[in-house]
C-alpha cells in the first residue's frame, strides 16, 4: 500500500495542556501523532510503545512529569 | 572466521582468459564465496529514502543473511541480524515497519530498534541483569552509505566504502545528478525474481554487451528501442574495468553521438517537460542538457548492486545453484512526470514477466545446466584482449561487446578469494 | 440488462445464465492461454484494456509502485508480437500448461453483478501447472475481470491477476497468466 498522509483523532484538551492526536502513516507502518498545539512539539508513539502505555501502573508516567526532565532543563 | 576450502588452487581456476566451471557449480567454492566475499567486502543492503521516518525499518539481506535495516529516532541507520540473541529465532516478521523496539515472538524478549536488549519477560529467571549488556542483537560491524545508498561489511576493519568504491562512486554522482532535487527515492517496491543460476552468472552478465543483440533481438524486432544498436559491432560505446571488481558500460560515446537529450531513456523533452524545467533550474540550461543527453549509468558495482540507467537490480545468492534478484524503478525525488514513466517502463522490462529479464534470467538457468556437462571445463573470457586498451583516465576499457567486464570481475574474484591480485 | 436482484452470492435471483456466459468466457480463455492461441487470446481484449498482475500482494497502487505485469493495450499487443517471433527465450519453447478454473462468481454488490458502464464484474480462482525444463512450477491465484459486451460477445476489459505469493521470490513468468 502506497504510504503517505495522515488520518485524525482528535483533540484533547485540559486546563494544563492541549494535544492534538492522529495516526501518521508517513512511515513504514502508522504511528500515533501527539502535536502539543500550544508549541507545535510534535512526538510520535508506535504500537509496541502505545501497548506498553496500556499496561503502565498509574503513576508511571509521573517521573517524566519532571518539568525539568526533558523540556525546561537548567542548562538550556 | 571459519576457513573454508583454504586449499582450493583459485589461480589455476581463474586464468585471465577463461574460468573453471566449477566456479559456478561446487558448494564448497559457494561456501568460500560466502565468507570471503559477501560477509567480508562491501555489499550493497538499502537504500535511506526506504526508511525515511525515525523508527522505520525494513527487512533486507547480505546474502543468505537476514538483516534488519532501521532508522533510529535519532535518524541513525543501522543494520542488525534478524536472529534473537535468547534462542534465535527471526525477531521481525513483517518486510516493514515503524517500531523503536522488536518484540520476539518466541519468548518476547525485547529490543532497540539499535539492537539494545531491553528486557525479557520473568526476568528473575536469569539472577540479575548482566544478561542485558551482553545480547544485544547481532550487528553488521560496518555501515556507510554513499548519496544514501547503504552497503554493510561483516569486516570489522578494511577499506572504507569509497575506497571499496573507488571510482564506481562517478556512477552514484551521475545517477543522483539527474534528479532534480540531486536525490533518488527508492519508493516504488521491489520485485523479486528467482533463478536456478549461480549468482555470477548474473554479475557477469550485467555489463555484458554481447548479449542484448541475441537476447533480446525479440523485443528489439517489435518494439522501437535503440538500445540493441548500442551494442552492436559498430557500436562507440565502451566497457570498462572501474577496478575492484567494478565494471561498466559507458554508452555515452553513442548517446554523445546522437545529441539527443533524454535520447538514452528513449523520449523527448517536451514529454516529460516538468522534470527537464526542474533540472534546467538546477544545473543551468547548458549543463541541464549535457546531463540528459549523457544518460544514466549501466554499472555493475560488484558484488550486488547493478545501476541499470533507471532500474536498480540487487543480487542476493540464496544457493550454490539459486539466486533472487531484487528490482525496483529509480525515482527522482519530487520529479513525478518523469517518475511515472520509469516506473512503467520497469514494469514492462524487468521481473518475472519483463519483456528484457525474463529471458536473462532464461539464459542464466540454461547456463547453469550448460556448466553441468563434462568438456570442456572452461568458459571462456578471452573477447576483445586483443583490442584492451587504456582510456584517458586509465582504466582498461574495450569494445562494446567486449569481455573486459567479465575479465574485471574474475581477477577481482581471484583477489578476495586468496589468489593472486 | 441481465438479470434481476442477486449480488453474486447465493440467491433466489441469482442470473444462471449470465453467470453460464460468463464462466464459458472464463474457460475459453483459459484455454487459449494453455493452447498457446495468442491470437485468440489476444482478440479478447477491448481496446481500453488494462492487464495487472501486481506484486507485494493486491493492493498497490500500479502508478507509483512495481508490479510483475501491468499492460495497457499496447503493451498487450507487444507481449503478443514478442511471443511471436519465435526468440522470447523464456517461452521457446513454451511452458507446457494446463490450468484449473474454478469458483467463478459474478461480483461487485451492483444488483446484478453489472457494474457501471454495463460492465460484469466477475471473480475466480485459479491453478495452473506449469512445465518447463527447469521443473514445474505451480501458479495459484485469484482472478479479477471486467468484462463487456459488444457485438462479437464478451470481452475483457480489466483482468487483475493476484498470485497467492506474489510478495515472494518468483521464478520467470513469461506465459500468458
Amino acid at each position: 500500500m502506497a504510504r503517505g498522509g495522515r488520518s485524525g483523532v482528535g483533540e484533547l484538551s485540559s486546563e494544563f495542556a492541549s494535544v492534538h492526536v492522529s495516526i501518521d502513516l508517513e512511515g513504514n507502518g502508522p504511528r500515533l501523532r501527539v502535536e502539543d498545539l500550544r508549541t507545535g512539539q510534535v512526538g510520535f508513539l508506535d504500537p509496541l510503545e502505545l501497548e506498553t502505555l496500556a499496561w503502565l501502573p498509574e503513576g508511571a508516567l509521573h517521573r517524566f512529569l519532571d518539568p525539568s526532565l526533558h523540556r525546561w532543563r537548567a542548562e538550556s | 572466521m571459519p576457513s573454508v576450502a583454504p586449499h582450493l588452487p583459485w589461480d589455476e581456476l581463474i586464468e585471465p582468459g577463461r574460468v573453471h566451471g566449477s566456479l559456478y557449480t561446487d558448494p564448497d567454492i559457494y561456501a568460500a564465496e560466502l565468507e570471503r566475499i559477501w560477509y567480508r567486502t562491501w555489499v550493497f543492503v538499502g537504500h535511506v529514502s526506504e526508511v525515511p521516518e525515525p523508527n522505520d525499518y525494513v527487512l533486507k539481506s547480505i546474502g543468505p543473511q537476514p538483516v534488519i535495516m532501521s532508522r533510529d529516532r535519532q535518524g541513525e541507520i543501522h543494520l542488525l541480524l534478524n536472529r534473537c540473541t535468547h534462542r534465535a529465532n527471526l525477531v521481525c516478521d513483517a518486510p516493514k515497519g515503524n517500531s523503536s523496539a522488536f518484540r520476539c515472538p518466541y519468548h518476547g524478549w525485547t529490543f532497540s530498534n539499535t539492537g539494545k536488549l531491553l528486557g525479557y519477560p520473568f526476568n528473575s529467571g536469569y539472577d540479575g541483569t548482566a544478561l542485558k549488556a551482553e545480547l544485544g542483537l547481532g550487528r553488521v560491524p560496518r555501515v556507510a552509505q554513499y548519496q544514501g545508498f547503504v552497503f554493510g561489511s561483516f569486516a570489522e576493519e578494511g577499506p572504507t566504502l569509497e575506497e571499496h568504491l573507488g571510482a564506481a562512486t562517478d556512477a552514484f554522482d551521475r545517477l543522483v545528478r539527474l534528479s532534480p532535487t540531486g536525490e533518488v527515492e527508492l519508493t516504488a517496491g521491489w520485485l523479486q525474481h528467482k533463478c536456478k543460476a549461480n549468482w555470477k552468472m548474473l554479475l557477469e552478465n550485467e555489463t555484458d554487451g554481447y548479449h542484448p543483440q541475441f537476447v533480446h533481438s525479440s523485443i528489439f524486432s517489435v518494439a522501437s528501442s535503440g538500445i540493441g544498436d548500442l551494442y552492436g559491432d559498430k557500436s562507440t560505446a565502451v566497457c570498462r574495468d572501474l577496478g575492484n571488481g567494478h565494471t561498466e558500460n559507458d554508452l555515452r560515446p553513442e548517446f554523445r553521438r546522437m545529441d539527443q537529450p533524454l535520447g538514452w531513456f528513449g523520449t523527448k523533452p517536451e514529454k516529460v517537460p516538468d522534470y527537464v524545467a526542474q533540472l534546467e533550474a538546477k544545473l543551468g540550461a547548458e549543463t541541464a542538457r549535457e546531463v540528459l543527453v549523457d544518460g544514466s549509468p549501466h554499472v555493475m558495482v560488484f558484488p550486488n548492486l547493478f545501476i541499470a540507467e533507471i532500474q536498480l537490480f540487487v543480487i542476493q545468492p540464496t544457493a550454490v545453484d539459486e539466486t533472487v534478484q531484487h528490482v525496483t524503478a529509480v525515482q527522482y525525488k519530487g520529479a513525478p512526470d518523469m517518475n511515472r514513466r520509469m516506473l512503467q517502463q520497469t514494469i514492462g522490462s524487468v521481473g518475472p514477466a519483463g519483456f528484457l529479464l525474463a529471458d536473462d534470467s532464461e539464459m542464466y538457468e540454461r547456463n547453469q545446466r550448460g556448466v553441468q556437462a563434462r568438456s570442456p571445463e572452461w568458459l571462456t573470457i578471452r573477447r576483445g584482449m586483443h583490442r584492451e586498451r587504456e582510456d584517458a583516465d586509465g582504466f582498461t576499457v574495450g569494445d562494446a561487446t567486449d569481455e573486459v567486464p567479465q575479465r574485471a570481475i574474475w581477477k577481482h574474484y581471484r583477489s578476495l578469494m586468496g589468489g593472486a591480485a | 440488462m441481465h438479470g434481476s436482484a442477486t449480488n453474486g452470492a447465493v440467491g433466489s435471483g441469482l442470473d444462471v445464465a449470465t453467470l453460464r456466459e460468463v464462466e464459458q468466457f472464463i474457460y475459453r480463455e483459459a484455454r487459449y492461454q494453455d493452447e498457446l492461441e495468442y491470437d485468440a487470446w489476444e482478440a479478447l481484449w477491448t481496446d481500453d484494456a488494462i492487464y495487472w498482475v501486481p506484486a507485494n500482494g493486491g493492493d498497490s497502487d500500479p502508478t507509483r509502485e512495481v508490479s510483475i505485469l501491468f499492460d495497457n493495450r499496447a503493451r498487450i499487443a507487444t507481449r503478443i508480437k514478442q511471443l511471436h517471433t519465435g526468440k522470447r527465450h523464456s517461452q521457446t519453447p513454451p511452458s507446457q500448461l494446463r490450468r484449473i478454473v474454478s469458483n467463478v462468481e459474478l461480483l461487485d454488490g451492483e444488483a446484478d453483478g453489472i457494474g457501471p458502464e454495463g460492465d460484469i464484474r466477475a471473480g475466480a480462482n485459479f491453478l495452473v501447472y506449469e512445465s518447463r525444463e527447469r521443473g514445474v512450477t505451480l501458479w495459484a491465484g485469484r482472478s479479477d475481470y471486467t468484462l463487456r459486451r459488444t457485438p462479437d460477445g464478451l470481452r475483457m476489459a480489466y483482468k487483475k491477476v493476484t498470485l497467492v505469493d506474489s510478495d515472494r521470490p518468483l521464478y520467470t513468468l513469461a506465459f500468458l497468466i
